[in-house]
């Protein structure tokens, strides 16, 4: 059973400020530390180090050993701790290096955290966040550069969130921490340093919504992460041409917001999914499946189209990377096709 | 004895005809010549008469439903008249609905019913290809996708075809309620005023070499329709509608140079690499002078009773087509194209004239008809240009053309390929597609 647990509320004060995706996962969670003695942050070298991409940073200074917990170079034993805590009464955010890392942790995040409420019949909760860093660009190579989400995604009882913007960072790791389930939230690796503005004070932004980030009649793009921000530099490009993209950020793989998606599908009848995942069994599978299932599937003029990540290893090689997975040329040339009829 | 209302023939190309919408309920009075129903083609959505006075009896075809041409699809009967039963074994008495789809699946099964059929019928032939979007919208509109014809990747019908062909039914319900058909229409006016922008092309999507269309006089891009369907369906396809022809704006023409400049100009843009071009009557003409403006550009040549070869050519013809301004005063000249009479109906002349509508198109292509044959005669010759030419040439002509006899065709040198087909007349694209398509696949391998 959960202990019950005393929140000191953080009124939103309306104003927003500039701050990297970075530093709003790090405000999000002194805010959380601030609001919640249940809180706790654990990962591994997220003290003193401050995290491996600077995340955490001076968090253990400003709250202590006790709240931000340097865990051992085991990510099961780790996770283990986190699912533990998180059982009996604790709201652990557990931080991987690399989202490639959770593959040592699968039996605790899978088999325990998102099995525990069904198998014990609904006496009992674990409320954990896992916070994974993911996608390539990096050169990090084959071990430190994957997207899993649709992995995580598969799992029922999990929850997955890919955050696009700082905003959206904050947002939805409060609104992760919230939740009662376990939820994972995709941090893409290139968006850190990425800046914007941010509400200041406590919010969340729902889990389950997606996002549309431009409007448009000729054909809907579904991204996410870091592919949101290619598909909008590839729709600005298209409408010199007069060709009008919308853009949806998926923000939340499971649940899926099916209702935005097939809304746009029946506007632009034509749709690409982009995603870093690899493209077979990815998440453009479910999104076109969920299309082909809808009542959108009338309003379809063009087979649907999917951009994903090479069914390969990311390979080391810089440009070989790049190939790898979908640039804004490669979406710029399928949606464009895609509104001439050419598909 | 009741008189049978049957599909009508109004497009040469035409096999069958989907009904659109009946104007008399079964068991209504209608008078002869009053509109019956609407019956849509590739062209146009069109109006049938009634042939007879009477009570309209026994509907046998219903919206929606793809007839075969010849079928009756009703019988009117005089007031009192006893109405016949059907006679349920012949084949002409149940409309022949042409069942596109599986001819093998269901051979006369005796209990289907027309609105059964019409479901095979409505979206089902087997290598039609149409998205989603298109098939639903044709199905609320009650258009059979089997009359469409697809710009899409190998000839997939899109939202946009649907979209073109509802709004030229409509476009067509709107002038057929114009007094066009009328016997008293206003001449076309001697004003008209050229229009800025690009000449109208359209694409079909393919793999391989497109071929480029260029039609002749007073005719458009929909012409080439009858010989699409005979082409192998994954040849792209560009079709150029030729200034103050079809959807292209109306032009000044000082004589043939200015003409072939212009379209040289389009030709620049659309045909990325060498294209095989192919040309009828004046655009015939077109296409050659093309292929010797820009000999590198073009990987072969067909002419299909091309102009510019000789000095005759049936001026009254011409003229009369391009003033005609009621489908009465347009059939009797229409029937010159084509080398068997009956190849042009009274119907087939009212959707000929619903494409030429407007007065001031009319009035430009009149007087085109006087810069490019001035008292009847081929004012430029390109027999020259023939003799230049490098591309492969192939050159089809009727023996029975009487808009521009085929003796013509011995103006060119021993290269080109010339092939005289029998029994047919200044069309041979329309009259007999499937040779026309079968020489251009060899020429064109």
């Amino acid at each position: 059973m959960n202990a019950q647990t005393q929140i000191t509320e953080v009124t939103p004060s309306g104003e927003t400020r500039e701050m990297s995706y970075a530093e709003a996962i790090r405000d999000a969670m002194a805010i959380a530390l601030d609001r919640d003695p249940t809180v706790v942050l654990m990962g591994e070298d997220i003290g003193t180090y401050g995290g491996a991409f600077q995340v955490t940073l001076d968090l253990i200074d400003r709250y202590g050993p006790d709240r931000v917990m340097d865990t051992p170079i085991s990510e099961l034993g780790g996770a283990g701790v986190a699912v533990g805590a998180a059982l009996t009464g604790l709201k652990p955010i557990f931080e991987f290096q690399f989202s490639d890392f959770a593959a040592l942790a699968m039996e605790q995040i899978v088999n325990q955290a998102a099995k525990l409420r069904y198998m014990l019949g609904g006496e009992a909760a674990v409320p954990v966040v896992f916070r994974m860093p993911a996608g390539s660009g990096t050169g990090a190579a084959a071990q430190h550069s994957q997207s899993f989400e649709a992995w995580f995604g598969h799992v029922p009882g999990l929850k997955v969130v890919q955050p696009s913007t700082p905003e959206d960072a904050k947002g939805l790791l409060l609104a992760a921490l919230a939740d009662p389930d376990p939820v994972i939230v995709f941090e893409h690796k290139l968006l850190y340093k990425m800046k914007g503005q941010v509400p200041t004070g406590y919010y969340t932004t729902p889990i389950g919504k997606a996002a549309i980030r431009r409007t448009g009649s000729d054909v809907t793009i579904v991204a996410s992460a870091i592919m949101v921000h290619r598909a909008l530099e590839a729709a600005a490009k298209l409408a010199e041409e007069g060709i009008e993209v919308e853009v949806i950020d998926l923000r939340s793989v499971r649940p899926i917001d099916r209702d935005t998606i097939i809304a746009s599908v029946k506007k632009t009848g034509k749709l690409l999914c982009v995603y870093e995942g690899v493209r077979t069994l990815g998440v453009g599978a479910e999104i076109s499946a969920l299309i082909a299932e809808s009542e959108a599937f009338d309003y379809l003029d063009a087979p649907i189209q999917r951009l994903g990540g090479a069914e390969a290893p990311i390979p080391y090689n810089p440009d070989l990377e790049r190939a790898a997975v979908p640039q804004k040329a490669d979406i710029e040339t399928v949606a464009r096709r895609l509104a001439k009829g050419e598909v | 004895m009741p008189t049978e209302v049957i599909m009508p023939k109004v497009d040469m190309d035409m096999a069958t005809g989907t009904l659109a919408v009946w104007h008399v309920a079964e068991g209504e009075a209608v008078k002869k010549g009053a509109a019956l129903f609407d019956i849509e083609t590739d062209k146009a959505a069109m109006e049938v008469e009634a042939p007879a006075s009477g009570i309209l009896r026994q509907i046998l075809a219903q919206p929606g439903q793809v007839v075969a041409v010849g079928s009756p699809v009703a019988y009117l009967y005089a007031e009192g008249e006893a109405v016949v039963a059907l006679p349920a074994e012949t084949p002409s008495a149940a409309p022949a609905v042409v069942a596109v789809a599986a001819p093998a699946a269901a051979p006369a099964a005796p209990a289907a019913t027309p609105s059964q059929t019409v479901a095979q019928v409505a979206n089902g032939a087997a290598d039609l290809r149409a998205t989603p979007v298109a098939r639903r919208l044709a199905r609320e509109a009650g258009l059979a996708l089997s009359n469409l014809l697809g710009s899409g990747p190998r000839g997939r019908i899109q939202r946009a075809d649907v979209e073109t062909a509802l709004a030229r039914r409509e476009a067509a319900a709107l002038a057929a309620s114009a007094p066009v058909f009328a016997p008293a229409v206003q001449a076309a006016p001697d004003e008209w005023t050229a229009q800025p922008g690009d000449l109208h092309v359209t694409t079909r999507k393919g793999t391989g070499t497109p071929l480029v269309l260029i039609h002749g006089f007073a005719a458009d891009s929909t012409g080439w329709m009858a010989l699409e369907r005979a082409l192998p369906r994954d040849l792209p396809l560009i079709r150029i509608d030729l200034p103050s022809h079809g959807r292209s704006p109306l032009r000044r023409l000082s004589g043939f140079a200015d003409l072939a400049k212009t379209v040289v100009q389009v030709f620049d843009r659309v045909a990325e690499g060498p294209v095989h071009l192919l040309g009828h009557s004046l655009g015939g003409a077109v296409a050659l002078a093309v292929s010797d403006i820009r000999p590198r550009q073009v990987k072969t040549l067909s002419l299909l009773s091309p102009a510019g070869l000789g000095p005759e050519i049936d001026g009254a013809a011409l003229n009369g087509i391009a003033r005609a301004s009621t489908a009465d005063s347009l059939a009797p000249w229409l029937k010159r194209l084509t080398a068997r009479p009956d190849g042009i109906s009274h119907d087939y002349a009212k959707a000929a004239m619903l494409a030429r509508i407007d007065p001031d198109l009319r009035a430009a292509q009149q007087e085109w008809a006087q810069v490019l044959f001035p008292d009847g005669v081929q004012a430029f010759d390109l027999t020259a240009a023939l003799e230049r030419v490098t591309a492969p040439t192939l050159m089809i002509w009727g023996r029975d053309d009487r808009i521009l006899p085929w003796k013509q065709a011995l103006a060119a040198p021993g290269e080109v390929a010339l092939h005289l087909l029998r029994g047919v007349g200044h069309v041979p694209h329309m009259e007999d597609p499937d040779t026309v398509a079968a020489l251009l696949g060899r020429h064109m391998k």
